[in-house]
């Protein structure tokens, strides 16, 4: 029954942050000068490149340290991570693709039937929390897979996680658990 | 030695006596004044016999507690005096404080941070207690930011292992509407209201308005205060009331207005319209203009004004649901149809349309209703527009992009190619001519 729900369900992936490090020390003055698209911000010490395919921005260090953000996909984060590599070693620098890692993944789904978040709560009660106050989602975490799911009551749920496999996980874990709560449409 | 015996260094005479400086003996010359010999400072003999004891040991027993401790659960008592809450949740949330105080995570932060520490500790003995207090006004009290107190309320939480009920707007609905300064003493008797009446038909609103949509997942504070306005108005329905508008109303009750209450009141109104349409002895048009003066109606009878406005909606969708059946080829297609329509209202009470869906035999099962409502004409996602309330993000569902299914083929290893490269680089005489702006807007 998980399984065929699933293919129903719609996981959307919003964003995938990676890193990679490029083992030499790059000038941002220099990056800056002659790099297009690129913003230097002297005041943070670091440089921001937004390439056009894949749509993705890109942090970088002079210590070599380069995190990339905007992604919609694993492989996506690679190529756009492999491009700014290539790019940096055409403006002179001795880069070497280094150590990338796909560090953040966020994912959103939609329920098809709206959540009762007080039920949801009560019933998962120390790993969810809801303070209406703070937030209108209730977050549930799931520490097995490090995966963190925030909850609303319109049925949409976003999920967080290290790489898109445990999002995928998070989702199906928790999907009995909101069908549970669902809450009557008849309002 | 004996004195007789010493003989000064300095000048070699030996008229020395003893002198002491402080406690210090010493043996002094008196031709020349220099110390031949001095005794120790301390004497030995006050430690002979006793065994070594280290000073925290030896002062174990008297050891003060906390003065920042003390101060705080001073703090926690003069706030709960302020609040007037009784003496229950009063030593509550001193034993809370003391534990929390004392916990690792929070024994070395700001005593900025302690203070606001001792706002969650009331906080939290409150909810546990049944006494209906916001996080806003703890924090309003404290000078706080509610995002801090918030986080800090959740750390502590799971630290001191509570679980806290979580507190309805209903219940802050009375405490919130002592705020209003519209009492007769206050302001002139027609716009007058006593409020027990106001907070009662308040709290009606709300709740109505909680099964529309229009309380989930928003602030309080406004949807309070545009049910306090509706109700004021609603309750004598006069010319004066109907005129002054929710800017006006708030001035007059010495509050300040909040800026999304205008949207919460439009909200409000078109729910009540919603309902208002449904009235049988109203023969006008029913709109947000003029639905304040059939409120109480609304109110007086909204269940049943409920009822038939689902009815009206079901009806409404089945005429749609037939018509566009009639041009699909299938025939399994409609009841599927017809029978998400009935699963969403499993806990209809009425009779008829209980009756509605013995007629049409529905054979889904219950737990495939995601698959189902894929086969029917509608996308699962938007069943806002099924239903009779849904909340606006359902009914302006945001379009996922477009560009989804053409990114399947990248394996992040390609080639990149280097005129792809180049585009992002500056040709050198871009990269001159930008230096040299550069050094003209920087004189």
């Amino acid at each position: 029954m998980d399984s065929s729900n699933d293919d129903a369900l719609d996981i959307i992936i919003t964003n995938v942050v990676a890193t990679f490090r490029t083992r030499c020390h790059l000038n941002l003055r220099t990056i800056a000068l002659e790099g297009n698209n690129v913003i230097y911000k002297p005041e943070f010490g670091k440089v921001l490149i937004k390439l056009r395919k894949p749509k993705i921005t890109a942090s970088i260090w002079s210590s070599g340290k380069i995190i990339c953000t905007g992604a919609t996909s694993e492989d996506d984060a690679k190529i756009g991570a492999r491009r700014l590599a290539r790019l940096l070693q055409k403006l002179g620098f001795r880069v070497r693709f280094s150590a990338f890692k796909v560090v953040n993944v966020l994912a959103v789904c939609s329920m098809p039937f709206a959540i009762q978040l007080i039920d949801f709560t009560k019933k998962n009660r120390p790993i969810a929390s809801y303070e209406p106050e703070l937030h209108p989602a209730a977050t549930y975490r799931i520490k097995h897979i490090k995966a963190t799911v925030q909850v609303f009551s319109t049925g949409s749920i976003t999920v967080t996680g290290p790489n898109v496999q445990n999002v995928a996980t998070a989702v199906e874990h928790i999907y009995p658990l909101l069908f549970d709560c669902k809450r009557a449409l008849c309002k | 030695m004996s004195r007789a015996a010493l003989r000064c260094s300095g000048c070699g005479g030996s008229n020395i006596v003893e002198d002491a400086l402080y406690c210090q003996a010493q043996q002094v010359c008196v031709d020349c004044g220099s110390v031949v010999s001095e005794d120790a400072l301390a004497s030995e003999s006050v430690y002979v016999g006793g065994s070594d004891v280290s000073y925290s040991r030896s002062t174990a027993g008297a050891k003060k507690p906390c003065m920042n401790l003390i101060i705080g659960v001073q703090r926690v008592i003069s706030i709960c005096r302020i609040l007037r809450v009784n003496s229950e949740i009063e030593k509550l949330a001193q034993v809370y404080y003391q534990q929390a105080y004392q916990h690792e995570s929070f024994i070395r932060v700001s005593l900025q941070k302690k203070e606001h520490l001792a706002g969650c500790c009331l906080l939290v003995s409150c909810r546990l207690l049944n006494w209906p207090i916001s996080m806003a006004t703890i924090s309003c009290l404290l000078d706080a930011d509610t995002m801090v107190m918030g986080m800090l309320y959740i750390e502590m939480i799971k630290v001191l292992n509570i679980k806290a009920p979580i507190v309805n707007i209903t219940d802050v609905m009375e405490a919130h509407s002592h705020d209003y300064q519209i009492s007769s003493l206050h302001v002139p008797e027609e716009l007058a209201e006593s409020h027990k009446v106001l907070t009662q038909r308040a709290v009606e609103l709300v709740e109505l308005a909680a099964d529309s949509w229009i309380v989930t997942g928003r602030r309080p504070i406004p949807i309070m205060m545009a049910a306090i306005y509706l109700s004021w108005q609603s309750l004598k329905p006069n010319k004066h009331r109907l005129k002054l508008s929710l800017e006006k109303f708030c001035h007059l009750a010495k509050v300040s207005k909040h800026r999304p209450a205008t949207m919460r009141l439009a909200e409000m109104k078109e729910m009540l319209c919603k309902l208002g349409r449904e009235i049988p002895w109203v023969r006008e048009a029913v709109t947000p203009g003029n639905v304040v003066k059939h409120v109480e109606d609304i109110l007086k009878h909204r269940y049943a004004l409920l009822r038939r406005a689902l009815r009206a909606r079901e009806d409404a969708l089945l005429a749609e649901g037939q018509a566009s059946c009639e041009e699909l080829p299938t025939k399994e297609d409609a009841p599927a149809h017809i029978s998400e329509l009935g699963d969403q209202n499993p806990n209809a009470s009425s009779v008829e349309l209980k009756a509605e869906r013995t007629q049409r035999p529905a054979d889904g099962d219950h737990p495939e209703l995601p698959r189902e409502t894929l086969k029917g004409p509608e996308p699962a996602a938007n069943w806002g527009k099924r239903v009779l309330f849904a909340p606006p993000c359902v009914l302006q569902a945001k379009r996922s992009r477009a560009e989804q299914p053409e990114r399947t083929d990248v394996t992040g290893d390609e080639d990149i190619s280097d005129s792809e490269i180049d585009t992002y680089i500056r040709t050198p005489q871009e990269a001159r001519e930008f230096a040299l702006t550069q050094k003209m807007l920087s004189e």
